[in-house]
């Protein structure tokens, strides 16, 4: 009985080592998520399905990012897990059934992680090494220099609307780098102006860089991509000239004042929306 | 220099505020209801569409005021509720904001053929709309199929007109007759 719990054990670490190897195999692609829907109409809710993997091409699939930390943010604002969660090679997926009236939002957002980056030695090579502000002082060779710590953090998240649509799940929790929708997600309409507008630890944030790219890369020359930076108010506002897919990626580096932790930051939103039709 | 720009500045602000005050009562008194007599016939068709996978469409037919709010769904084919949603312009307009007026005024598809129906000029509340521009709106969604979004434009008042919509894919002759009787 005891040699099963033990396995059972040994089973559930080796889960864990693998699942943190993918996460770090990933962090160099971009992660997103990709939902089978973004509207539903059916009265009494519905299922919906939603990929989440990590790739240099939108929306194709590529490293298995996980789901475990998924989270699905209900119309009145409490937080719910995903029903279904599945790791394939190159995906993972989770479903959900959206049956409250008002807006959802999807978010698979990892937790931060820390690097410590410094020189040591007579080489000027910039070693890195996995450890926060507070951790590094122990791991670092006495005579370290230039050493720089960041955080970084990845959102990659969505909105599913069931009927009529609301505000509450749009709303920011203050930390790393948050991209409020100015026009509600399922208002985004081609040949419209869209408004987001970015926050970093809660305040509006000039400088954040996105760029903006309709599904379909694969077969067509160009990106086609949308550029844009954040203006004083944190805002951006672009067209989307053609119905899809699109997704967001956005970042935004800055350094961090008084912060235990790091030195840093390189924040990301990755956001995944529909322009419709007219 | 900048002052007396400033001062100006609020001076005609104040002006334009004034002027408002009085224009607004004078608008909304010229906005009276269209005649109680107004109707809105509409000739409609479904083209025959030979293809393997054939569904009857979805169809919306509904009417917006000058804001682009939508005032009266007039018609609504459709089947299951989990597919309002391909009607995508009718349900982001008007579909998702209010069940009770889905289901009030939902019909059954209907197959290839000519139809006819009318539009009483009561919005969805049953007042009679004010005189003014409208838009009427055709979205028809197939199965397997494509989808049309037809918007003709027209003016609501005491003269009678009508308008003929050219086909498309997915819709046949429409004509609008605006009468008073």
């Amino acid at each position: 009985m005891s040699k099963i719990n033990k396995f059972k054990v040994l089973g559930l670490a080796c889960t864990v080592i693998a699942g943190l190897a993918a996460t770090t195999t990933a962090n160099a692609h971009p992660r997103w998520v990709l939902p089978s829907h973004f509207t539903v109409s059916k009265e009494g809710g519905d299922w919906l399905t939603f990929d989440v993997t990590a790739s240099h091409g939108t929306f194709v699939f590529d490293k298995p990012a996980g789901s475990e930390f998924a989270q699905v943010v209900m119309p009145d604002g409490r937080k719910e897990r995903p029903n279904f969660v599945i790791r394939g090679k190159r995906r993972s997926i989770f479903d959900f059934y959206f049956e409250e009236e008002g807006t959802h939002k999807v978010a698979i957002n990892n937790v931060p992680s820390y690097y410590t980056a410094y020189k040591a030695g007579r080489r000027d090579t910039v070693k890195r090494l996995k450890a926060n502000k507070a951790e590094r002082a122990n791991l670092l060779p006495e005579k370290a220099r230039d050493v720089s710590t960041q955080l970084s953090y990845t959102r990659a998240e969505s909105y599913v609307t069931v009927g009529m649509p609301t505000e509450k799940a749009l709303e920011i929790e203050g930390k790393y780098l948050e991209m409020r929708p100015l026009t509600h997600p399922s208002d985004i309409v081609e040949g419209e102006e869209v408004s987001f507008q970015f926050f970093f630890n809660g305040e509006p944030q000039s400088g954040v860089t996105a760029d903006i790219t309709r599904e379909g890369t694969l077969y067509r020359n160009h990106q086609e991509q949308i550029d844009v930076v954040s203006d004083k108010d944190g805002k951006v506002t672009f067209t989307p000239n053609v119905a899809g897919r699109y997704l967001m990626k956005a970042n935004y580096k800055g350094e961090l004042k008084n912060d235990p932790m790091a030195d840093k930051a390189s924040v990301n939103v990755h956001f995944t929306f529909e322009a419709l039709l007219q | 220099m900048t002052l007396l720009f400033k001062r100006l500045g609020q001076c005609t602000a104040l002006c334009f505020a004034l002027l408002s005050c009085l224009l607004i009562p004078t608008f909304s008194a010229s906005a009276a209801p269209i005649p109680a007599t107004a109707e809105l016939a509409v000739e409609f068709s479904l083209p025959k569409i030979d293809s393997s996978m054939y569904a009857r469409p979805y169809v919306a037919v509904w009417i917006e005021n000058s804001k682009r709010k939508s005032v009266r769904t007039v018609e609504l084919w459709v089947g299951k509720d989990e597919w309002l949603k391909d009607l995508r312009s009718w349900w982001r307009k008007v579909g998702r904001y209010d069940r009770a007026l889905v289901d009030g005024v939902t019909s059954a598809t209907r197959p290839a053929g000519d139809y006819r129906f009318t539009w009483d000029g009561l919005d969805n509340d049953g007042n009679r709309v004010e005189a003014g521009k409208y838009t009427f709106y055709v979205e028809v969604v197939r199965e397997h199929g494509g989808r049309n979004f037809i918007r003709q434009k027209m003016t609501l008042g005491d003269k009678p007109f009508s308008h003929t919509i050219a086909p498309t894919e997915e819709t046949g002759d429409i004509r609008i007759n605006y009468l008073i009787k």
